[in-house]
């Protein structure tokens, strides 16, 4: 097959994406760049979630601590130390990933509904660890005014922002995901046992793959609080863990855009629905049991049924 | 020890829970040969393999590999040393097409699964062609693994046993669900990646003419005790080996 063609079919569906992205502000009213400033920032959230849930085929119930971990790393130091936000963003990462490994180094040990358990009570151990300690991190009061610097202040600007870090966060974890390391994570969550037959050592793996899904919720919650213009502990809590499985499982957690699809989804009746009403979690839990009863698999998951997408050829392996 | 000993068991035993299932087994196999273990269902065949390669902890004894004690090894560490097998129920990546069941196991045997940036389709391509080649799975590249057929699954159990490059290849029954046709090629390619490379081969199986047809030694397991072993002629002329198989005729 060409080339070409092979890129094309494979790539148009996210160009086509960031174009849109690029395009938004200038269409719809500043209400509306808030709420895709927020699809950004969720989805990747949720992508970062799908490397343990989609590719590694564990439930993580306790990724929001992680995202919590970043924003309040990026928070106080804006706050507390006037860092520059830029400086912040990989600082972020390095906290929550270093988060992830200590607590992370406890939950691969375990699998499946124990390994859930564990992570949503870590994330809870967070949670409760920020709501405490009021001197360092405000408690339940949370931290204000943490404000992007001037030419990032108004929404437009801060949402072009996001979509740079977002899109650059997105193309490394694709990256991740084509990887001999993402294939192995396949391998895993496949067949895990049939991974330690071939020599690889399948703990250390799932603790190096939670660490970099912790690092880049980290990163989402790093871009969260300069938006948000603060952070409050519930960003820990198990309600926020419980975003990204939603948008994965909305979206197809087996396809690399189904959580950002997800979010999109997820956040936009978000946003329209809570104009009408306050019955949002009803609204949100009804969605969820209509994709999950007609469409298993996500939205990607039909798409993928109807045939738009072709499983990927390697007939022509040899010739390229 | 002698070197030419690649793989050595002393006093092997287990059991689960109160069940005897492998009793003090002394087993030793010389580098270089096709060996197996034959017996009834159930003579402990499958678990002395469990045992040498990690999948169940060991009850008593020890295992060795090339001299070094191996007892109670991780499994991982167990595949990187050199010991790889090819499970008797087909355990393979039933979602991931047959070519990447395959790739994924070259990646981890060229230690390039820790490569976070390059893309995997990129890499180990003429290798993963070259054995799906050779195990007969070319035709099937593109199918996800978990609706091959019997035969062909096994095919691949092989295959991803031998992608690991090991120096000792475990196959536990790796015919079951093949044609007699598919029986022979698969035989015959285990008996050339012998003579080939010297890859040093302990198996299982059924089929009394891929026993006597392709093993240098035999071994007898019944219930869990090693009652004869020796030269295939050697056996069928043992007693007690004909006990085990009463009625059958070796
Ligand atoms: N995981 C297990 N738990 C309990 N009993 C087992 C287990 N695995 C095997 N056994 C028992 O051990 C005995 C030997 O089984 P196996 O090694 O599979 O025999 P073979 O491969 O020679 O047919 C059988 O009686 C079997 O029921
Ligand atoms: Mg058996």
């Amino acid at each position: 097959m060409d080339k070409k063609y092979i890129f094309i079919k494979r790539f148009w569906l996210p160009v086509a994406l960031f174009f849109i992205a690029i395009i938004l502000p200038f269409v719809v009213s500043e209400f509306w760049v808030h709420v895709f400033n927020e699809i950004l920032i969720l989805g990747l959230f949720a992508a970062a979630f799908n490397l343990v849930f989609g590719y590694m085929g564990q439930l993580s119930f306790g990724q929001a601590a992680y995202y919590g971990i970043g924003a309040y790393t990026t928070g106080l130091l804006m706050v507390k130390l006037q860092w520059p936000l830029f400086a912040c963003l990989p600082v972020s990462m390095l906290t929550a990933g270093i988060g992830a490994l200590i607590l992370g180094y406890f939950c691969v040990k375990l699998r499946g509904i124990y390994f859930a358990i564990l992570t949503m009570a870590f994330g809870q151990l967070v949670f409760f660890i920020i709501f405490q300690w009021y001197s360092f991190t405000g408690g339940d009061n949370g931290l204000q005014g943490i404000n992007p610097p001037e030419w990032l202040f108004k929404a437009i600007p801060y949402y072009y922002f996001s979509l740079a870090v977002v899109t650059i966060g997105m193309i490394i974890l694709y990256f991740i995901t084509e990887s001999p390391f993402g294939y192995t994570l396949r391998a895993i969550r496949d067949n895990t046992e049939r991974t330690e037959f071939i020599g690889i050592n399948v703990q250390r793996y799932m603790l190096i793959n939670f660490v970099i899904s912790g690092m880049f919720c980290g990163l989402a919650g790093a871009l969260w609080g300069p938006f948000n213009r603060s952070v409050a502990p519930d960003l820990c809590g198990w309600q926020h863990s419980g975003h990204p499985v939603f948008m994965a499982v909305m979206g197809g957690p087996h396809h690399f855009l189904g959580p950002m699809i997800g979010s999109v989804i997820f956040t936009f009746l978000n946003a329209f629905v809570t104009g009408f009403t306050e019955y949002w979690p009803l609204v949100s839990g009804l969605v969820i049991i209509v994709v999950v009863l007609v469409m298993p698999g996500g939205v990607f998951g039909i798409i993928k049924e109807k045939g738009y997408f072709s499983p990927r050829d390697v007939g022509d392996v040899k010739n390229e | 020890m002698n070197d030419d000993i690649i793989l050595q068991t002393d006093h092997l035993s287990k059991s689960f829970f109160k069940y005897q299932v492998l009793t003090d087994v002394n087993y030793q196999l010389m580098r270089g040969m096709i060996a197996a273990i034959i017996g009834p269902n159930g003579a402990g065949k499958s678990t002395f393999f469990n045992l040498v390669t990690g999948y169940h902890t060991v009850s008593g004894g020890n295992v060795f590999f090339k001299g070094q004690e191996i007892t109670n090894w991780a499994r991982h560490k167990i595949a990187k040393i050199g010991i790889t097998r090819a499970f008797q129920v087909s355990n393979i990546y039933p979602k991931l097409t047959t070519y990447e069941n395959v790739r994924q196991s070259i990646l981890a045997q060229q230690k390039r699964t820790l490569n976070l940036f390059i893309p995997a389709e990129r890499l180990a391509k003429q290798e993963t062609l070259d054995l799906l080649e050779i195990t007969g799975l070319s035709g099937f590249r593109n199918t996800e693994a978990g609706i091959l057929s019997q035969g062909d699954k096994k095919k691949l159990e092989l295959a991803l046993a031998l992608a690991s490059k090991p120096d000792l290849l475990l196959l536990d029954e790796p015919t079951a669900g093949m044609s007699s046709e598919e029986t022979h090629e698969t035989m015959q390619l285990v008996k050339r990646l012998n003579k080939e490379i010297g890859l040093t081969i302990l198996f299982t199986e059924h089929d009394i003419s891929v026993i006597f047809g392709y093993a240098q030694k035999l071994s007898v397991l019944h219930q869990g005790i090693l009652v004869a072993e020796g030269t295939p002629e050697e056996v069928r002329q043992n007693k007690e080996a004909q006990a085990c198989y009463l009625g059958e005729e070796i």
